[in-house]
C-alpha cells in the first residue's frame, strides 16, 4: 500500500509542486494550510512522514513538530522541515523540537524523492 | 540648559530619530524588492526554457508518433527516441518544479516589505497624531512635554516593526537548496 505524506505549507503553489513531485513518486498526500490544519489532519490519519514548512500563520513549523511529538503515534514517524529558512540557529531549533532532517527551498524534486525514499522507503 | 536649548534638543532629537528609523526601514524595502525583482527574472527566464525544451521534446518525437499512429514499425531510431523521452520531458519539468517555487519566496518578501510599509505609515500617523495636539499658543514646557512622549511612542512602534520584520528568505537564485538529515 502507498505511503502517505502530510505536506504542510501555507503557500498552495508550493503545496502543490509537492503533491505533484510526490504523487509521481507513488506517494500519497494530504495537505494542510498551516501548522493548525496540519496537526488536525495528522490527527485523523496517522501518516508516514510529515513534510512542513516553518513560517505559516496560526501555527509555525517547530510549534507542529513539538505539538506532534507531544502525541504517541507521532513519536516515531519522520518530521521534515521544508523551508526558506536556512541559518544553523533554526535549524539546531528544528532538530531540538524533533525534526529529522531539513530541506532549504526551493526543492528538486528528484532531489525530495530520494530523501523522501531514504527516510520513509 | 535653557528653554530654547531643551527645546531645540528635543527637536533634534526627534527629527534625527524620524530621518534614521524612515531611511533604515526604506533601506530594507528597495532591498527586498531587488532581491523579487531578482527571482521574478530568474524565474521567468527557467521557466520560459523549461516551456520550450518540453515544446522541442515532443516536437522531434511528432514524426516519429505519427508514423506509429499510421500503423507503420518504429524504425530503431524511433524506438531509441521514444524511450528516451519520459526522462527528458521528466527533467525538463523537475526544473521546472523547482523555478515555480519563486512564487512562495517572493510573496514571503512582498508580505515582509507591505508591513513594514503600513508600519512606516503607522509611523508617520503617530507624529500626526501627537503633531495635531500643538497649537501656535502652545508654551515651550508643554512642546517640550509632548515631543518627549512623540519620541517614546516612536521609540516603542519602531521596536515593534523590527520585531516583525525577521527576514527568513535569504535566497537570490532558484537553485535547489540544502538538505540535511539529522
Amino acid at each position: 500500500m502507498a505511503k502517505t505524506i502530510l505536506a504542510v505549507d501555507d503557500s498552495s503553489s508550493l503545496r502543490q509542486m509537492v503533491a505533484f513531485s510526490l504523487k509521481a513518486a507513488g506517494y500519497q498526500v494530504v495537505e494542510a494550510v498551516d501548522g493548525q490544519d496540519g496537526l488536525d489532519k495528522a490527527r485523523q490519519q496517522v501518516v508516514d512522514l510529515v513534510l512542513t514548512d516553518q513560517n505559516m500563520p496560526r501555527m509555525d513549523g517547530l510549534s507542529l513538530i513539538k505539538q506532534l511529538r507531544g502525541l504517541p503515534e507521532y513519536q516515531k514517524v519522520p518530521i521534515l522541515m521544508l523551508t526558506t529558512e536556512s541559518s544553523d540557529e533554526m535549524k539546531s531549533k528544528g532538530r531540538a523540537a524533533g525534526a529529522n532532517g531539513w530541506l532549504v527551498k526551493p526543492f528538486d524534486p528528484q532531489r525530495l524523492i530520494e530523501v523522501v525514499k531514504k527516510v520513509i522507503g | 540648559m535653557t528653554r530654547k536649548k531643551i527645546l531645540g534638543s528635543h527637536v533634534k532629537r526627534l527629527l534625527s530619530g524620524v530621518s534614521a528609523h524612515g531611511r533604515r526601514h526604506l533601506s530594507e524595502v528597495e532591498t527586498d524588492l531587488r532581491q523579487t525583482e531578482l527571482l521574478l527574472e530568474e524565474a521567468i527566464e527557467k521557466l520560459t526554457s523549461s516551456f520550450l525544451a518540453i515544446h522541442s521534446a515532443v516536437g522531434e518525437r511528432q514524426a516519429a508518433i505519427d508514423r506509429l499512429l499510421a500503423g507503420g514499425e518504429p524504425s530503431e531510431a524511433d524506438s531509441a527516441m521514444l524511450a528516451a523521452m519520459s526522462s527528458e520531458i521528466g527533467n525538463h519539468v523537475n526544473t521546472a518544479v523547482t523555478s515555480m517555487q519563486f512564487q512562495d519566496m517572493t510573496s514571503q518578501l512582498i508580505e515582509r516589505t507591505l508591513k513594514r510599509v503600513t508600519g512606516l505609515r503607522d509611523f508617520l500617523g503617530t507624529l500626526d497624531e501627537h503633531g495635531s495636539d500643538i497649537h501656535p499658543e502652545t508654551g515651550s514646557e508643554e512642546i517640550v512635554e509632548r515631543l518627549g512622549k512623540v519620541s517614546m511612542a516612536l521609540a516603542i512602534q519602531s521596536l515593534e516593526l523590527r520585531s516583525v520584520l525577521r527576514k527568513s528568505v535569504e535566497q537570490k537564485h532558484l537553485e535547489s537548496g540544502d538538505i540535511e538529515l539529522f
